[in-house]
């Protein structure tokens, strides 16, 4: 009773994978776009900065100094009389950048690392977590310090010692996330069908465990934001008179009393980025647990 | 001809913190080609694990196979190397696991994992693969299959997801299938579908089948021989015709009599089998059954009976039975 088939045609056209069905539930998801929207706004408006302000973020205005806002400056100007808006419009650059690159190096080795210690367990696992566990002791921003006397003073060098130290929390939720996965029924039905070790951890196992993973992936982002500000702070982060974020908050938290402003506008839009990141990040999870499919 | 699948003497022991469980204490068995048998026990006997043993997916390292032979086509599969050992699995042998509901993947397509067989062993592309899907779906009776096999698990209901298992063991035409409880969690007539759905489909490609389960009544229907397991030992075997009209064993009378019938007035009580199943890390000197059968002599308490024909065809493990007297014949 073998039914005749001719074309393979119809079944490429509605190509449901995984991730084609999450973007049309993540569309329809009016907090994630919202925050997918603000995100990609804030991207746009750091990259066209010049275009939509025509000062330079490191222009002094000796004249106008700790003014409030006004129609010459939006959102007033710092000690040395520097544009607020314009600052906080390329301080995006540097804040986006430290968010998302940490990230992009925290789930390349992460993940991987996570996932092999979980799927082989016994004394692979024992080794890679041992290690983390070392790293983990040590308070994170010591290792940056030292990374970044061993690296040397670039920006990208700030993305990568954030993202070496960074690692190890997602290594280990990944390594969770698999070993309580992998005693499941339906690995062994993988298994069972003579799935190989590397397929069954990326095609079944990773796909189930990725909710946590975006999740803190999404937490991660403003936290690394935050770090580069410390870091900013004691002089180690983005070499003034680069703005970032961080830096601005840590300017305007010195006069929180008499020019308040200074810390708000910087600190707002801080808020707004992490609010609208873990409204994506919230999305995503939904978006990827195939039980929501509608 | 040699049979299909030559299972030797092998025994799988769990090493637990407690001590060493011997799930599955010396099993031996055959299935001949185009085959169907049965194995029956209640739950702990070992069942599933001595069937586990055969796709050597024991959870390690607790569990272990220790020693014994299991030829598939005159090979060893315990000597294989595991990348040899992945290529029987799912091409050669597959099963049928137990709860439909688990052992489906939650984030892929149904289709994606009925295909995910095709592509491993006959280098299938997903749209082939997928292709493939749809037709089996069709074959095991689900409808529209064309637009099910993009459904995920959640959006098929029990009976239907057991279908999408059967679908993933036949994938590849194995010649060999192990059904691990294939009915334990659908209503009784998905249950009758299911088997002769499966039933149906062993006969047409000459498929050897291993059904493990616990329910009497499917056993006489489908198997052409029974296996009873008690323990982790094979206590008695024959046809299955002898196995259910003169049990040579008291345990398979105990099992016989704790099943309804419908030819028996209805006020009748069902005969449990009194007591626990005797403890794996120690079991008993001699008869691992002495503790709960009715006829127990002396020498049960002394030696292990050792499977041996009592009459044509039909073995059991009884020192009872091999002298010759079966009283619980009278009274099942």
């Amino acid at each position: 009773m073998a039914i005749a088939i001719k074309s393979t045609k119809a079944f490429e056209r509605p190509h449901h994978s995984l991730w084609g069905d999450a973007i049309v539930r993540l569309r329809r998801n009016y907090f994630a776009m919202i925050g997918l929207g603000f995100i990609v706004l804030l991207a746009i408006a750091a990259i066209c900065a010049p275009l939509i302000t025509h000062y330079g973020f490191a222009d002094q205005h000796l004249t106008e100094i700790l003014q409030g806002p006004s129609w010459k400056h939006w959102m007033g100007t710092d000690q040395l009389g520097r544009d607020t808006f314009a600052r906080l419009l390329y301080g995006a650059r540097t804040s986006l950048a430290v968010g998302i690159f940490t990230q992009f190096i925290v789930i390349c080795i992460g993940l991987p690392v996570g996932a092999s210690a979980g799927y082989m367990g016994g004394r692979v696992d024992n080794y890679i977590m041992r290690f983390v566990d070392i790293m983990y002791a040590f308070p994170d921003i010591l290792l940056i310090i030292l990374l970044r006397s061993v690296l040397g003073g670039s920006i990208y060098m700030l993305f990568l010692a954030i993202g070496l130290v960074g690692w190890v929390n997602i290594a280990r939720l990944v390594r969770g996330q698999i070993m309580s996965l992998k005693s499941r029924d339906y690995i062994s039905a993988a298994k069972a069908m003579g799935g190989m070790g590397r397929y069954i951890t990326w095609r079944h196992l990773l796909p189930n465990s990725l909710g946590p993973i975006i999740v803190s992936v999404t937490f991660n982002v403003p936290r690394a934001i935050f770090t580069e500000a410390a870091l900013s702070y004691i002089g180690i982060g983005v070499k003034p008179p680069t703005p970032s974020w961080g830096a601005m908050i840590q300017d305007g938290f010195n006069l929180i009393f008499s020019k308040p402003y200074m810390l708000l506008f910087p600190a707002i839009a801080l808020a707004l980025l992490m609010l609208a990141f873990t409204f994506l990040g919230d999305g995503l999870r939904d978006a990827l647990d195939p039980k929501l499919r509608r | 001809m040699t049979p299909l699948l030559q299972v030797r003497n092998i025994k799988t022991y769990f090493h637990t913190q407690d001590g060493v469980v011997k799930a599955v204490d010396g099993v031996s068995y055959d299935v001949e080609r185009g085959e169907t048998i049965a194995l029956v026990g209640e739950s702990g006997c070992g069942k599933t694990v001595s069937a586990l043993s055969i796709l050597r997916l024991v959870a390690e390292p607790a569990g272990k196979i220790m020693s014994g032979e299991i030829l598939f086509d005159k090979v060893d599969l315990l000597k294989l190397s595991d990348e040899e050992m992945r290529k029987m699995r799912g091409a050669k042998i597959s099963i049928i696991f137990q709860e439909p509901l688990t052992s489906l993947n939650p984030v892929l397509t149904i289709g994606r994992q009925i295909s995910e067989g095709l592509e491993f062993h006959k280098n299938m592309s997903v749209p082939e693969g997928m292709q493939e899907a749809t037709r089996l779906l069709k074959l095991v009776g689900i409808p529209h299959p064309e637009r099910r096999v993009y459904d995920y698990p959640h959006q098929f209901s029990g009976g239907m997801r057991q279908r999408a298992m059967i679908a993933i063991a036949i994938a590849c035409q194995p010649q060999l299938i192990i059904a691990d409880e294939p009915t334990t969690v659908v209503d009784v007539t998905i249950q009758a579908q299911l088997l002769e759905l499966i039933k149906n489909i062993t006969k047409e490609h000459n498929t050897s089948l291993i059904l493990i389960t616990h329910n009497l009544g499917i056993v006489a229907r489908y198997a052409k021989r029974v296996f009873v397991m008690y323990a982790g030992n094979i206590v008695e075997y024959g046809s299955a015709m002898d196995v259910y009209h003169s049990p040579c064993h008291p345990y398979t009378a105990g099992l016989l009599a704790s099943v309804p019938r419908l030819d028996e007035p209805r006020k009748t009580r069902l005969q449990p089998i009194e007591g626990q199943p005797p403890d794996l890390i120690a079991p008993p000197m001699g008869c691992s059954f002495q503790d709960r059968c009715g006829y127990c002599i002396g020498e049960c308490q002394k030696e292990t009976p050792h499977l041996s024909e009592v009459t044509p065809n039909h073995y059991a493990a009884c020192c009872v039975s091999q002298k010759g007297s079966r009283q619980w014949q009278k009274s099942s």
